[in-house]
């Protein structure tokens, strides 16, 4: 009954996500036509957020579309499958975390702070009020150490205190969080089947890809460290494969040595931010085949959320790009339309 | 209540706010009903919750949490002598927070130390001297410490990535002591394999005495002076706690007094003040009886220096003017169960009382036994801490259920005990279920009257006559119901009741289909469809009181089938079994019926007439009512 409740849930929402024609012509769009477009999708919040002259407040918007649809989608799961989709929402949260963190470390005022948090509603757990008033970054690290995030957090304040480097707090505290949507996709996939696991697999293979290659092409850290803030064991890119990659020189040389299937989807690609998009173009013609084919309902939302948000996303950089007065290819080239 | 507008001069805005908190009845207005214009007390208010979250944190570490007396003639802070406050309080808990920072991590060293003395007495034991192992001229580069258990496999497969080998020696808890080995790199240095490596997996490097190998004694006074070390280390930064508490005390317990002086414009910012230039403007609500003693407040303290408008909520308000909810001590306990619900609007009819007599007697007449009722009361004479609440909502309950008891004649679920009063359930059925739906009959026209009233005290006459919760449709109800008594009786319909039925109908449909907007076809489907389902909710619910006799026959079945079971035991079996029958029932029908009760208040009383959207009066005042939107 719950299954086909989610189900026809899911099948509904799928109405939501627009297809690439339809993105096109947002962008080709007269300005007063706009606003119209958007609500006629359901979209009044983002009309909103193409009125007005906030840009951040159009990302809170996005976030609070997510939010708004999750909720729906959580009412008939129970147990892990519910425990692993308010994980999956924590992202947002732990969005927040950073935010703080980098906030306090910038000294930055309460009131800009609280400008920069996503308002999660009903699925706040912080006490962010009390969080932005703190006196540094190490009372505020000791503060969510008692809260729902201190296994996240508790590595992270360790690392920065001994290195005062926002990258490695950064980098730690998205590591802790992946680290725990591993395990708990773990825990379900044998329950939920292959193609939940494949959604998976094309994201967290294409997180610890860019990574290695951003941490070690980028930042210049040793192979060693990379190794260390990669999320292992993964999937298709295994413990033995990842040290092999990480060892490379340059980015050719690691595209060289990626397992088949990943080497096939990178086929002629050469830069990281190439690398990024590929992977994601192809974790999201996977999320579309798991929507339409899959029948186990969890899979489907997750597909379907991940879509969601990849879908909302390329809107805002829509949105934006217009506001910005972008030349329309630059637009099209941001969002693959 | 009335709509109030009080100008004052923006440099005494913070002794206006202090004389509205004082008086005690102006509620600010919300943010969007305070209209334009800038917001003078939102930096004032930004400094007010920086400085008390401060002195809050200064307060629970020193343990202090004495109140601050607040004297009559005690003025606000102004926003200079606020930021000063606030600065000298980011001083005083800078110091503190170090002072506690080290303590934390004194404590971390403590339950090291400890780890690192047995880990010593291990080390000391190995046939390796340690201290030649780290020295720096060796072709290995190696380094011993301790890092989190949970750490360990995640580092050890880094540290293989860079040729590094770790091997742990020793755990205690949930750190593990390791030795990480290496090719020494051309200039020495680790950090050029391994980068931050080990900092990021929580390495602490172990201190190695040299003489650990030739003198396992010397790692016992290594340890007792770091513990020494930071001892004096701690003492030294913790003054203020230790030493300097006394100095500040004084200063910190005025600036509670002036912070609390400081929360009403604080709140006030927040809410229902805007202004502009040289004037502020306070926008909120004054009970009427209330206005003419502020008028004479103001007068006092500012002679003329203010302008106080005060005028009757007008359409626009409507929904936004707050309720003044004061009750009589006895009926407070039950106005919770209200609140649960939600809040009357204002010029709604409170159904505190309501609830509180409708409650009780439902309960009462569905779980009535004189002993299971002093049962109920004296447990709920007992109740204390956070269930102390329902002391009284379960005393009444428990009183009600020993007065049906009474009528009903059931002591312990024994009918030979006493004589009743009236009769028991089980006697006469049908009567009790008669009896069952009169009383929903009359609840449900009660809850219409209440209905019709809120609309006409809202101004919407066409809703008050014409919907199906207002007065056609309480002709409706009655007319058929009086039909159907009729028809069962054998006396027929009737034509009358026939006539006033169908033209309340009618009425309801007219009401509706004027009411709905889309085309005519639209409109009509809609007064059909919503008349329809009106006029059966309205018997639906009246049958739903059938649970009252129901129930109350329930309690009688129990008790026989306890009765039964017993019967067919031994004595000591037979009174076991009279006991935890009765613990049974008192405990989950009594559990039960409490639930029903609720929810025939909820859903066949409260959905009719309250919808429990309106917002309380909270006025300003000098006690923390968490009107300034931060979670405390």
């Amino acid at each position: 009954m719950q299954a086909a409740y989610l189900n026809t849930r899911v099948t509904l929402f799928k109405s939501r996500l627009w297809p690439g024609d339809q993105v096109s012509a947002l962008i080709d769009a007269h300005d007063d036509e706009l606003p119209v477009l958007l609500e006629q999708h359901g979209l009044k919040l983002l009309a909103g957020g193409y009125v007005d002259d906030d840009p951040r407040s159009l990302e809170a918007r996005i976030v609070s579309i997510l939010l708004e649809e999750t909720r729906i989608l959580l009412r008939p799961l129970t147990g892990e499958s519910r425990q692993f989709l308010l994980y999956w929402i924590e992202r947002f949260e732990v969005s927040n975390v950073k935010s703080l963190i980098r906030a306090k470390m910038a000294g930055e005022t309460v009131s800009a702070t609280a400008a920069r948090l996503l308002d999660l509603g009903d699925f706040t757990r912080l006490d962010a009020d009390a969080l932005m008033r703190v006196e540094d970054v190490t009372e505020l690290m000791r503060r969510l150490e008692h809260t729902n995030y201190a296994e996240i957090v508790r590595n992270a304040r360790q690392a920065f205190e001994d290195s005062h480097d926002p990258f490695i707090l950064d980098a730690t505290l998205d590591r802790a969080y992946y680290d725990g949507l591993i395990r708990r996709a773990r825990s379900l996939a044998p329950e939920i089947g292959a193609s939940f696991e494949q959604l998976l697999a094309g994201l967290i293979d294409r997180i610890n890809l860019v990574w290695l290659l951003r941490y070690r092409f980028n930042y210049g850290l040793p192979p060693a460290q990379v190794y260390y803030l990669l999320l292992t064991p993964g999937y298709r890119l295994t413990p033995e494969r990842l040290r092999v990659l990480v060892a490379k020189e340059d980015v050719k040389a690691v595209l060289a040595a990626l397992p088949d299937e990943l080497a096939r989807a990178l086929a002629g690609v050469d830069t990281i931010p190439e690398v990024a998009a590929r992977l994601e173009q192809t974790a999201l013609d996977h999320a579309r085949a798991v929507l339409d084919r899959t029948d186990h309902p969890l899979a489907r939302t997750l597909a379907y959320l991940m879509l969601r948000e990849s879908g909302l996303r390329d809107l805002r950089a829509v949105l934006r790009g217009r506001r910005l007065a972008l030349p329309v290819d630059d637009i099209r080239l941001a969002v693959g339309a | 209540m009335l709509r109030v507008e009080l100008l004052c001069l923006a440099s005494e805005v913070q002794e206006c706010a202090l004389l509205l908190a004082r008086h005690g009845g102006f509620g600010p207005a919300t943010r969007e009903e305070a209209g334009s214009g800038g917001r003078p007390g939102e930096h004032y208010r930004e400094l007010y919750l920086d400085a008390s979250t401060r002195l809050d944190k200064i307060m629970e570490y020193c343990g202090v949490h004495d109140p601050a007396p607040v004297q009559d003639d005690a003025i606000a802070p102004n926003e200079r002598e606020l930021a000063g406050i606030d600065e000298r309080l980011r001083t005083i808990w800078q110091a503190c927070s170090g002072c506690h920072e080290l303590e934390l991590r004194m404590a971390e060293e403590k339950q090291r130390l400890a780890a690192l003395r047995e880990t010593y007495g291990r080390l000391s034991a190995l046939d390796v001297d340690p201290a030649r192992l780290l020295r720096r001229d060796g072709l290995l580069n190696t380094r011993l410490g301790q890092i989190p258990a949970v750490n360990l496999k995640r580092l050890g497969d880094a540290l293989s990535v860079a040729g590094y080998l770790l091997t742990v020696f020793d755990r205690a808890g949930d750190q593990a002591f390791v030795v990480v080995a290496g090719p020494r790199s051309e200039d020495g240095r680790v950090e050029n394999r391994l980068g931050g490596l080990l900092a990021q997996a929580g390495w602490r490097d172990l201190a190695v005495p040299p003489e650990l190998r030739t003198d396992p004694s010397v790692a016992g006074h290594f340890i007792d002076e770091e513990g020494r070390r930071l001892e004096v280390m701690a003492e030294g930064h913790c003054d203020l706690r230790q030493h300097h508490w006394q100095q500040h005390a004084g200063w910190l317990r005025q600036a509670r007094v002036l912070l609390t002086l400081a929360r009403p414009l604080a709140e006030s910012a927040l809410l229902g003040l805007s202004g502009k230039g040289q004037l502020a403007v306070f926008s909120g609500w004054v009970p009427k009886r209330a206005v003419g003693e502020l008028r004479s407040a103001l007068e006092a303290r500012f002679h003329g220096r203010y302008l106080l408008l005060a005028h009757e909520p007008g359409p626009d308000d409507t929904g936004k003017v707050p309720s003044l909810l004061t009750y009589p001590v006895w009926l407070r306990p039950f106005t919770g169960l209200v609140r649960s619900y939600g809040v009357p609007r204002y010029g709604e009819f409170d159904p505190a009382l309501l609830f509180a007599f409708s409650y009780v007697l439902l309960f009462g007449a569905m779980f009535g036994d004189v002993g299971h009722g002093a049962v109920l009361l004296v447990g709920a004479l007992l109740l204390r801490g956070r269930f102390a609440w329902l002391r009284w909502v379960g005393s009444a309950a428990g009183l009600a259920s020993i007065c049906f008891g009474l009528l009903y004649g059931s002591v312990f679920g024994y009918e030979d005990w006493i004589v009743p009063l009236w009769q028991s359930p089980l006697h006469d059925p049908t009567r009790m279920l008669a009896l069952a739906v009169a009383s929903g009959v009359g609840f449900i026209s009660v809850t219409l009257l209440i209905n019709i009233y809120n609309r006409l005290s809202a101004g919407q006459w066409a809703d008050a006559l014409l919907d199906g919760g207002g007065l056609m449709g309480l002709v409706l109800y009655l007319a058929a119901l009086s039909g159907l008594r009729g028809a069962m009786t054998g006396t027929g319909f009737g034509m009358t009741n026939g006539l006033v039925a169908s033209a309340a109908l009618a009425a309801m449909a007219v009401g509706l289909g004027l009411k709905s907007g889309g085309s005519m076809g639209e409109r009509l489907v809609v007064a059909l469809v919503e008349t329809m389902e009106t006029a059966i909710n309205l018997f639906a619910n009246t049958l739903s009181f059938l649970r009252v006799a129901a129930f109350s026959l329930n309690h009688v079945a129990l008790t026989l089938a306890v009765f039964t079971i017993a019967a067919g035991l031994a004595t000591a079996g037979h009174g076991i079994a009279i006991v935890l029958g009765n613990v049974v029932i008192v405990v989950l029908e009594g559990g039960i019926v409490a639930i029903q009760a609720l929810r025939l208040m909820y859903y066949e009383g409260f959905s009719r007439f309250f919808a429990g959207d309106g917002v309380e009066f909270r006025p300003l005042s000098l006690a923390v009512n968490n009107n300034l939107g931060v979670k405390t």
